[in-house]
């Protein structure tokens, strides 16, 4: 057999729109018409969409392929291609080895029957043979950390204690390639952890894994390479970081508001400055940046300029206006820009974007908004964990009696600079 | 790809999830003994009561002269009509109520009809042993065509699986044929030789009741079981190829349309 991997060519998925003839009431009259008019057209009627058009990808051996999309991009008909339970309309969709799906997963649970009885009836739905679930079955009990109410009727479990079984049986399917829907929003932070540790655990393995979810630090987090659909077409094909913005930003364009055609000022441009003052995509941990707005108005007046940057997986790092820092701008007569000069932007490597908001002169009523409209990344080089970059120094410290330090001939030095970082 | 190339996938698919048969019947035995006091009892209750109803209705009230005594014509008749009737019954909801499995999980979506079956053949088995007493206690020989019940047996279970895996499939599509099912399947238990023969009808209807495979199964359960005679050469022959055919065709178009399935839902 070839060696495992997962190829998307070229897919199509026709869907029909609503209700298609659930009864045979409706479906008399439509036989009648079919035959009136003969052949089905072969495009696309009225009824129907493309839920996916021409999507192609291919994941090799040990990479870890995240998707994600706006609800209705097409994800789960992704998924349901892949675990064959759908059909392309056109194209090629091929998984070669066995598929380990992780999908909604107590779907397979019976209430009435015990979690004991769950295991072996669902780890049989998922492909496993009964003896590996023999031989696996306390470690599934011990991952899914149900302890003494294997027993039980599942009826009885908590939908938390319900998810972790199913998880738990899932992630000991030894697949050969698994695919993964939005597990992760089950269970609390310490079995997600377990889970994360295990899809990891399998991915080094060689195991490709397709991971599909809207939680994307956890798509950050495990996946080497990221797609993003959007209503049923492949976007943006790429690095984790690069992917998350191109979505954030799909899926925020629709919040950005039209100028209300009423409103006294509104927002023509905005322009992301470097150092020498030049428009920038890229910007240096700690260089300055400068924010330019450029308005137009209807008269003069007094206006509030409201700057937000997030961070690619929706934190908002900083945000700030001239209204809070009590710094009025004076009456504004279009056209014109505003400058917001940022000296140090103390922001760690990674994607953000900036939302810029003109609102009235207190702060209140919102003229117009362009929410992560103007992407930028730090370009990497600055360690650290978290958001901010935060100038430190180290040094250490004894605090032995300072005989000690005398005897063994030592100066009095408290401390030892061992090295700062700026 | 060719018919016996499908044909191959099919049989193959089933071999390699013939685990999942085995727990998804375990699962539905042992949930008839947790829901239900009576357990399996059921599976004996219902033809007998049928059967002292009709015993009742046609030795006093139109008496009618079977050959055999009636009690053991119709228990008989029941015993082997209800596993054909339950197991559509079953089949009917089998796919529509597991949308879940069946929208989210990949395997071969027979096997819920065919749990459906395997779950009445254990009722049928069940049954079975009253039948035994009947025929002790009206004294019937065994007989050497005996021999012969395996094959009738085999008619049997593969026109009721056809049979299952359209309905299932029908159900699917269209909710009403649940409905409709029901209506045809009291139609069919008097066109059939379950309570009296039909051959008494006469006439073209006459003919058309014997055609109807289930009577010829019947009547071969009883030529085999009580008149110590081969089962009816031509009306049992027509019985086992339409039977054959139908599940074939039956199997083949589930298995086609399996990958409708879950859109359609």
């Amino acid at each position: 057999m070839a060696e495992p991997g997962v190829v998307f060519d070229g897919v199509w998925k026709k869907f029909h729109r609503g209700e298609q003839h659930d009864s045979l009431r409706d479906l008399l009259p439509a036989l009648g018409r079919r035959l009136l008019r003969g052949e089905t057209p072969k495009g696309l009627q009225e009824s129907e969409f493309w839920a996916l058009r021409d999507v192609s990808f291919k994941v090799a051996p040990g990479q870890a392929l995240g998707v994600i999309g706006a609800n209705g991009a097409g994800k789960s008909t992704v998924l349901k291609l892949l675990t064959r339970i759908l059909r392309p309309t056109r194209g090629h969709c091929q998984v070669t080895g066995r598929v380990g799906a992780l999908i909604e997963i107590a779907a397979g649970f019976h209430p009435d029957l015990t979690g004991r009885e769950n295991v072996f009836l669902q780890g049989a739905i998922m492909g496993m043979r009964q003896t590996d679930i023999a031989r696996k079955f306390s470690d599934i009990v011990d991952f899914g950390g149900v302890g003494d109410f294997i027993d039980t009727p599942v009826k009885r479990y908590s939908s938390g204690m319900n998810a972790r079984l199913g998880f738990a049986i899932a992630a000991h399917l030894d697949p050969d390639v698994l695919l993964i829907d939005e597990v992760l929003s089950v269970g609390d932070a310490s079995f997600q952890d377990r889970c994360v540790s295990r899809m990891r655990e399998l991915v080094s393995r060689g195991i490709p894994l397709v991971f599909i979810s809207h939680n994307l630090p956890a798509v950050a987090d495990l996946c080497s390479r990221v797609i993003v659909l959007d209503r049923g077409q492949l976007m943006y094909d790429g690095s984790p970081d690069e992917a998350i913005q191109h979505y954030r930003l799909a899926s925020t364009t629709a919040a950005t508001s039209e100028p209300d055609p009423s409103a006294p000022i509104w927002i023509t441009a905005v322009q992301l400055l470097d150092e020498s003052r030049q428009p920038a995509s890229v910007f240096q941990t700690d260089a300055p940046m400068t924010v330019r707005v450029f308005y137009a108005t209807r008269e003069s007046l007094e206006a509030t300029v409201h700057i937000d940057i997030f961070r690619a997986d929706g934190i908002r790092c900083v945000g700030f206006n001239n209204f809070m820092d009590h710094r009025p701008l004076g009456p504004l007569q279009g056209p014109g820009y505003v400058d917001v000069a940022i000296s140090r932007l103390s922001l760690l490597p990674g994607c953000y974007a900036a939302s810029v908001w003109i609102l009235d002169e207190h702060a209140v009523q919102v003229h117009q908004q362009l929410l992560n409209a103007f992407p930028f990344s730090v370009a990497p080089g600055q360690p650290g964990l978290g958001v901010l970059h935060v100038p430190r120094e180290w040094s250490a410290h004894s605090t032995a009696p300072t005989s000690f330090a005398a005897r063994a001939g030592a100066a009095q030095v408290d401390a030892v600079t061992v090295g700062s970082l700026e | 790809m060719t018919f016996t190339q499908t044909l191959r996938e099919m049989v193959a698919e089933q071999l390699d999830y013939r685990e999942l048969l085995v727990q998804m019947v375990r699962r539905d035995l042992a949930l008839r003994y947790k829901q239900s006091v009576m357990g399996f009892g059921w599976a004996i209750f219902m033809p007998l009561v049928n059967t002292i109803v009709f015993s009742v209705v046609f030795t006093r009230v139109a008496p009618i002269d079977v050959d055999v005594p009636y009690p053991l014509y119709a228990f008989c008749g029941f015993l082997f009509w209800n596993f054909f009737a339950s197991s559509l019954r079953f089949a009917v909801v089998a796919l529509t109520s597991n949308l879940t499995l069946v929208t989210k999980v990949f395997f071969p979506r027979e096997i819920l009809s065919f749990v459906a079956l395997i779950v009445c053949a254990v009722d049928l088995a069940v049954a079975s042993v009253v039948l035994l007493g009947l025929m002790i206690y009206y004294r019937v020989p065994p007989s050497p065509f005996l021999l012969l019940l395996p094959v009738v047996f085999v008619v049997q279970l593969s026109f009721t699986t056809g049979m299952a895996l359209f309905v299932s499939m029908g159900n699917l599509f269209y909710r009403d044929v649940k409905y409709l099912f029901e209506v045809l399947l009291t139609v069919w238990m008097f066109a059939t030789s379950v309570i009296y023969p039909v051959e008494r009808v006469g006439g073209a209807i006459g003919l058309a009741m014997r055609l109807n495979p289930m009577t010829g199964i019947l009547d071969a359960y009883r030529a085999v079981l009580f008149h110590n005679r081969p089962p009816d050469a031509m009306f049992f022959g027509w019985a086992a190829v339409v039977s054959l055919l139908t599940l074939i065709v039956a199997w083949w178009t589930f298995h086609e349309a399996e990958f409708r399935f879950a859109e359609s839902i």
